[in-house]
């Protein structure tokens, strides 16, 4: 089925837009909660972790307050940019951005957590300077962890729809992502094309396990 | 001729932990090139030796080395640890795991963002690697070395930088006795050579009659009034 | 203080296997636009019949055909068209000798309540005021059917079609419209009334065919004696009552 391909292309470019997002909020922000100590550290990091744990349709119902049109961000991008985020591919991103952050920001805390900060005083000491020492040591040794976070919310991200449904409809070419496709396909009773779209899903997912399976760090001597 | 003290060390911090304090009160004044910090465990050493290196902040007080002005609390002086230029030994030695010796001894003399790199190794470092035996290990990691392989890799790791002043955390603790009779005389024939100072903390009374030119005993966080050893006063 | 497994464990067991639906349930998968007339109706019906409580299932009446299909334990299936109970009724779902019709409905075009224009025909829909367009996705809600039908008929379809945000089924359609993420959409007269300070009637849309509901027993529905009697009541006159209230039209 031709049309079936459509879906698939667009699952895997918002679900790899929000897991590149979440590489750069996830690992800042589990590195912040890993490494300061400030009041109310732990209750932060329970408000973070909420989009874990709310059902998605919740969590979409509070994105279509707050980026709809008459929402206070929502109205603001609007009036001032002219920026619509509902029924865009955009919005569909944001929506799986917050789903699969959770995913990240925790492994990358655990991980950041578990170098040694004593390996950082010493490059600390033999001359490098802070942002460095992040970069050659702390991130090298936590990356294994972060990897496994990446992976399991793109995974999260490419499965997305509840909330994607509320905040990007399902517009075909634009927000019509294959979990929602496949949903759309059954109410219609168009059964061949449902089976065409859970087989390119299931294969696509098979492929990234396999490219997880290769994709881990190249040999470090140790275990962290 | 008045020349700089080699250490000039006043500081005190408060440490307070699960509903227990510590108080570091630490003063002394030396020109011994190589100085003992000599005491029971919990004593304050290691923490006097992170001050020193800037890891730790202190409440009040200074911290000059050989007439520079490492941290000065009143004249609002904080120079920030990486311009320290000071070797460090951790006492488990705190090689990098991801990267070989090599690579490790290289790192104080690598700029910029990325590590050195695996294959080229820049010729003062391969200097170092055979001064300290290391060159046929060069291209082995951390978890693959002997306790004095990595005990020499770290040392060669501080030495590299060519730093004002070595600070060791016992440095012998972890080896065997005939082992740390060895590479306490290597280290013993460095410094001479380089001509750089040095407190080293130990509670191995050999250390002290081997290495040092001046014994400090800490207890409690505080020097002890010396018996035999000289500290001069400021 | 921790509570004793044994306290809750028969509480919690009773609410883990009330899963099964007792005899003397009547299961109702409706079209969404009937959704606030059929709750009306429902304790109206329980106070006639006390052995019997409905349970109501809202949805687009084409997804409510493919849960039936599939084999959902529906006793009355009620929809938006005629299409749809004729699908039914050719794939066996639905006694048809008991299919009735009982009530039709209008289609409007709305736009939100406040909007600073307002389409006179649906030519005006073409402009550019008008980015983004509601409707029901043709393929399984009957609104979506309608409008599709009409508009080709005018020869817009092919327009208006990169403009059209699907709808589920006609009450989300709505509900684009009221949060003013949409610039217009079709949806029935009904539902419009249903929220007249958030969204405002533009003009009624004639339409190819009648919309007129249809309402028949599911053939393999567990309840078929009540389901017989839920299909009567919806066609008594103070149903029909009810129904007019909400601005359906006689069947």
């Amino acid at each position: 089925m031709g049309t079936a391909w459509v879906p698939l292309a667009l699952t895997l470019k918002v679900a790899g837009w929000a897991t590149l997002l979440n590489l750069v909020l996830g690992v800042a922000v589990g590195f912040l909660l890993a490494r300061k100590q400030f009041p109310g550290r732990d209750v932060l990091d329970a408000l973070l972790t909420l989009p874990m744990v709310m059902p998605p349709t919740v969590l979409g119902y509070y994105l279509l307050v707050l980026i709809g049109r008459r929402g206070p961000l929502g109205g603001w991008l609007d009036a001032t940019f002219g920026i619509q985020l509902i029924f865009t591919w955009q919005g569909a991103v944001i929506a799986a951005t917050i789903v699969a952050f959770p995913l990240v920001f925790k492994a990358s805390r655990a991980a950041f957590e578990s170098v040694d900060p004593q390996l950082e005083q010493a490059a600390c000491v033999l001359g490098v300077p802070e942002w460095a020492v992040f970069l050659r040591v702390t991130l090298p040794l936590a990356w294994r962890g972060v990897m496994a976070g990446l992976l399991l919310a793109f995974a999260r991200a490419t499965g997305e729809f509840g909330a994607t449904l509320m905040v990007a409809g399902s517009i075909p070419g634009r927000t019509q992502t294959l979990s929602i496709a496949v949903y759309e396909a059954v109410q219609a009773g168009q059964d061949h094309v449902a089976n065409s779209l859970v087989l390119i899903t299931s294969v696509t997912c098979i492929a990234v396990l396999l490219i997880a399976g290769r994709l881990a760090p190249g040999r470090v001597a140790g275990q962290f | 001729m008045h020349s700089p003290l080699t250490w000039d060390i006043d500081i005190r911090r408060r440490f307070e932990h699960a509903g227990r304090r510590f108080d570091l009160q630490v003063r002394f004044a030396s020109h011994a090139r190589r100085l003992i910090l000599f005491g029971p465990s919990g004593a304050g050493k290691s923490q006097t030796l992170k001050v020193i290196a800037g890891l730790t902040t202190p409440d009040t007080g200074h911290v000059r080395l050989a007439g520079r002005t490492l941290w000065d609390h009143r004249a609002g002086i904080h120079m920030p640890t990486p311009e320290r230029r000071l070797g460090y030994v951790f006492q488990d030695y705190a090689l990098f795991p991801h990267l070989t010796v090599a690579q490790n001894v290289g790192f104080g003399v690598t700029r910029g963002a990325r590590n050195p790199g695996r294959h080229a190794t820049p010729p003062q470092v391969l200097r170092w690697l055979s001064a300290f035996d290391l060159a046929p290990l060069a291209h082995h990691y951390p978890e693959q070395l002997s306790g004095g392989q990595r005990q020499r890799t770290a040392l060669a790791r501080a030495l590299v930088t060519e730093p004002h002043a070595l600070l060791l955390d016992e440095p012998f603790a972890a080896l065997d006795t005939v082992l740390r009779a060895r590479l306490r005389h290597e280290l013993a024939e460095w410094l001479d050579r380089l001509a750089v100072p040095m407190i080293l903390i130990t509670h191995d009374p050999a250390d002290v009659d081997h290495l040092g030119d001046e014994v400090l005993t800490l207890s409690e966080g505080r020097v002890l009034p010396a018996g035999g050893a000289t500290v001069a006063t400021v | 203080m921790p509570v004793p497994l044994s306290r809750i464990a028969v509480p919690l067991a009773a609410v883990m296997l009330s899963w099964q639906a007792s005899a003397a349930d009547l299961t109702v998968s409706a079209a969404a636009s009937l959704t606030r007339a059929f709750t009306e109706l429902a304790p109206l019906f329980e106070a006639q019949h006390p052995d019997t409580k409905v349970l109501l299932n809202f949805g687009a009446s084409g997804a409510l055909l493919q849960q039936i299909a599939k084999g959902a334990p529906a006793d009355v299936y009620a929809s938006a068209d005629q299409a749809s109970m004729n699908q039914a009724q050719s794939q066996g779902l639905v006694r048809a000798a008991e299919r009735r019709n009982f009530v039709s409905n209008s289609l409007v075009v709305i736009v939100p309540a406040g909007g600073t224009t307002m389409p006179k025909t649906l030519q005006d829909l073409l402009g550019p005021a008008f980015s983004r367009v509601a409707i029901g996705q043709p393929a399984s809600v009957p609104v979506g059917r309608y409008t599709k039908a009409v508009l080709e008929k005018c020869g817009l379809w092919a327009a208006i079609e990169p403009k059209v945000i699907g709808a589920q089924n006609v009450r989300q359609a709505l509900d684009y419209v009221a949060r003013g993420e949409v610039h217009a959409g079709f949806v029935y007269g009904t539902d419009a009334a249903s929220m007249p300070d958030k969204v405002q009637v533009a003009f009624t849309v004639p339409t190819e065919e009648p919309v007129r509901y249809a309402v028949a027993p599911v053939e393999a529905g567990p309840n078929a004696a009540a389901a017989r009697r839920f299909v009567s009541f919806l066609l008594t006159p103070s149903a029909q009552a009810v129904f007019a209230r909400h601005g359906f039209g006689k069947p």
